[in-house]
């Protein structure tokens, strides 16, 4: 079996020896990525098959947990990293040659560590090296979303640094205090001793670590900085942001809920909380006119719609959060890719600007359309699956409350159906103004694109290609008795 | 209406905090993990300087992702500061307006700086026996090169050579670990003879990924300073 430690190294490796690479030659740096997270995304699909027969308990250093740190692969941390280095693996081509601004070759590194710190947090079975790879992650996009030293972005930057700071900050406190607790940092260790514990004390922990991955998912009310980081980011790397670093927080948020604390009781807390976020993230996208915030906002809503998913708890209902989790991370990283390279092309963020596109780039703009389709829940795209099965979900919990949930979050989706389509109108159906010279993308920028597009479709019409592994990441959340039993052997 | 909000928030924040302080039972020998460590971390390990047999070995893995956080904060602060060549020239034909440094900065940097040098790396070559490792002898070696700077402000570190020794520090320490997983079939175990304790060739890969820590730290603190230097001017 191919060892999961190197889905961290090589990403790793790589990234240090950039700087090397570049000695040979300037214009290799920009290719290191794609090959580091080609080499990962093909890791990930041989371990696949193999981890869904029987989940990988990887030790670092030789020693046996809790004594060392160790990465506990089961099928949720094969998911979540197959999704990881696709998405990071499609944005790093985007990359290559849409990122112009020099240093290119610090960009490049930094976001390979990114996606480094992404694929820490989903394998890694020791609380202490998840804040580590939390870290990574957080200052690695502080870093990249101040990357086109204007205002904008270095304002959105220093916000984000400081309630992700924070955010970890809290994150900490909470380690601290389970440490100090049980002397033990192995997260299955932590969980099979928490019910030893006072109940006041395990809610305090429990509250420190999920205001501080919350932030980083951008659960109201902790998601004042994403518009801002996310609007102002280079493309690229709101793709990434979008995609990828908030679902990691939401991990962070789950993995802590069922599988550390095996905290009931506030699911129902947490579900009120997602739906709460959705509706005032479609809300406030609904009032955009800057066509990145608008993405951006909805990734809050969006992000309130997993989390609500994730709330209601059932199998069904955690396989919907994570169906939805795959479907909003290729949506978005499309969206916010073709928008990317639309604002590049006529020059201004503001929706109005980019009226008769559907001519000049129909390509770009087609990608887009398929991006917000599948994104509002229309079939035959991915969205509409994950969408449906929330709905589903929610609807079999009956309780009362999960269907007033339910008309809500129908209501939201409702709002944000409003606005993709005023955007797909102005692109289709509106005479531009200035977009005469305006022409279509080519090469490395579109075939990222094309791929996200078929993966939407072909996933939406046939959704057995994941849900095999989609219910064993369910089943491993839900059943936390199996991970302590994977880790600590026995019982 | 703003400041009582957020009082009333922090005086939450310090009843949870002091609240559940009170329920852990400090002082109690309940931690197995660290009994482990420090009855077999001398035999198992070879590093007779136990916390560094924690943190190379037991938890190696930490280390590696916090050398990287280093790394990834002198590496953003280049990109975020970074200017243009252009304007850069533009600011050197300026006249410069820092002050030279008196005479007994200067002489006294200039005597200090190889002492300096010297103390950080036998911090770091020393990290398994004394206390102190690879990051307190970085820091210190980092130290010495600011001193450098304020007294000699115009003269620069060759900022390719430095950031070429902390990559290939760096792959170093990456390389080790990919090592242990060819010959042990574990990422970053100690695959190589642990030696006899208390002397300076023991603990296998300790030392060298401390030697190489040290390189990476010492470099990358350095360059930061480097970096907010040059946007000052």
């Amino acid at each position: 079996m191919v060892n999961p430690s190197l889905l961290i190294a090589v990403p790793l490796a790589f990234a240090f020896s950039i700087p090397l690479f570049g000695l040979v030659s300037k214009k290799i740096g920009k290719y290191i990525p794609v090959v580091a997270l080609l080499i990962n995304v093909g890791i990930s699909f041989i371990l696949i098959p193999q981890i869904l027969k029987k989940p990988a308990v990887v030790s670092i250093g030789g020693w046996s947990p809790p004594f060392c740190i160790n990465l506990v692969v089961g099928p949720l941390g094969v998911f979540l990293v197959t999704l990881i280095s696709s998405i990071g693996l499609l944005v790093a081509i985007y990359a290559i040659s849409y990122i112009k601004e020099e240093p290119t070759e610090k960009y490049h590194m930094l976001f390979l560590l990114l996606i480094t710190g992404a694929t820490g947090i989903v394998l890694t079975g020791d609380i202490f090296n998840l804040f580590v790879f939390f870290e990574i992650l957080c200052i690695s996009s502080y870093a990249l979303v101040a990357y086109n030293k204007d205002k904008e972005g270095t304002e959105a930057a220093m916000k984000y640094l400081i309630q992700g700071s924070v955010g970890s900050s809290f994150v900490l406190i909470g380690i601290a205090l389970l440490y100090g607790m049980f002397g033990t940092l192995n997260m299955a260790d932590i969980a099979s001793r928490v019910t030893s514990a006072d109940p006041t004390f395990l809610f305090i922990s429990l509250a420190f670590l999920i205001t501080g991955f919350g932030i980083e998912a951008a659960v109201f009310p902790l998601n004042a900085w994403l518009p801002d980081a996310h609007s102002s980011a280079p493309s690229s790397i709101s793709a990434i942001l979008s995609g990828i670093a908030i679902k990691t927080g939401v991990y962070g948020v789950a993995r802590m809920i069922y599988t550390i604390f095996n905290a009931d009781g506030i699911l129902t807390f947490i579900a009120f909380l997602g739906l709460l976020t959705l509706l005032i993230g479609e809300m406030s996208a609904f009032r955009q006119n800057d066509i990145k915030r608008l993405l951006a906002y909805s990734s809050i809503g969006q992000i309130g719609l997993i989390v609500f998913a994730l709330g209601i708890a059932t199998s069904l209902g955690v396989f919907a959060g994570l169906f939805q989790i795959v479907s909003h991370a290729l949506a978005k990283a499309l969206l916010f890719l073709a928008a990317g390279y639309m604002i590049y092309r006529v020059g201004s963020k503001s929706i109005d600007s980019l009226s008769g596109l559907g001519r000049k780039m129909p390509l770009t703009s087609f990608a887009f359309t398929i991006g917000s389709f599948s994104l509002i829940g229309l079939p035959p795209f991915a969205g509409f699956i994950s969408k449906f099965s929330i709905v589903y979900a929610a609807i079999q919990v009956k309780k009362p409350i999960f269907l007033v949930f339910v008309v809500i979050a129908l209501i939201a989706t409702v709002i944000e159906a409003g606005y993709f389509f005023k955007v797909v109108q102005n692109l289709y159906f509106k005479e531009g103004k200035n977009v005469d010279n305006v022409t279509e993308t080519s090469g490395y920028i579109i075939v990222p694109m094309i791929i996200l597009v078929i993966s939407i479709i072909v996933i939406g019409i046939h959704p057995q290609f994941i849900t095999g592994l989609l219910k064993g990441a369910a089943g491993e959340l839900l059943g936390r008795t199996g991970y302590i039993g994977w880790v600590l052997g026995g019982s | 209406m703003r400041r009582i909000v957020s009082i009333i928030i922090l005086i939450i924040i310090a009843v949870g905090f002091i609240f559940a302080f009170s329920k852990i039972p400090f002082g109690k020998d309940k931690i197995n993990v660290a009994n482990y460590y420090i009855k077999k971390g001398i035999k198992q390990t070879g590093a007779v300087n136990i916390v560094t047999s924690v943190v190379l070995n037991y938890r190696g893995f930490d280390t590696l992702g916090e050398v990287t956080v280093l790394f990834i904060a002198a590496v953003g602060l280049g990109a975020v500061l970074f200017v243009e060549r252009k304007i850069q020239k533009n600011m050197d034909d300026k006249e410069d307006k820092t002050k030279r440094a008196s005479l007994i900065l200067r002489t006294g940097s200039r005597l200090l700086f190889p002492l300096i040098l010297l103390f950080g790396a036998y911090i770091f070559v020393h990290g398994h026996l004394t206390p102190g490792g690879g990051f307190q002898g970085g820091a210190i070696i980092a130290s010495g090169f600011l001193l450098m700077y304020l007294a000699f402000p115009k003269q620069r570190i060759n900022k390719k050579t430095s950031g070429l020794a902390e990559s290939l520090s760096g792959l170093i320490f990456v390389g080790i670990g990919l090592l242990g997983l060819v010959f042990s079939g574990y990422f970053l175990t100690n695959f190589l003879p642990k030696g006899i304790p208390n002397t300076l060739f023991s603990a296998g890969i300790i030392p060298i990924i401390y030697i190489a820590i040290g390189f990476k730290v010492g470099f990358e603190l350095t360059g930061i300073i480097d970096d907010l230097l040059e946007r000052s001017r």
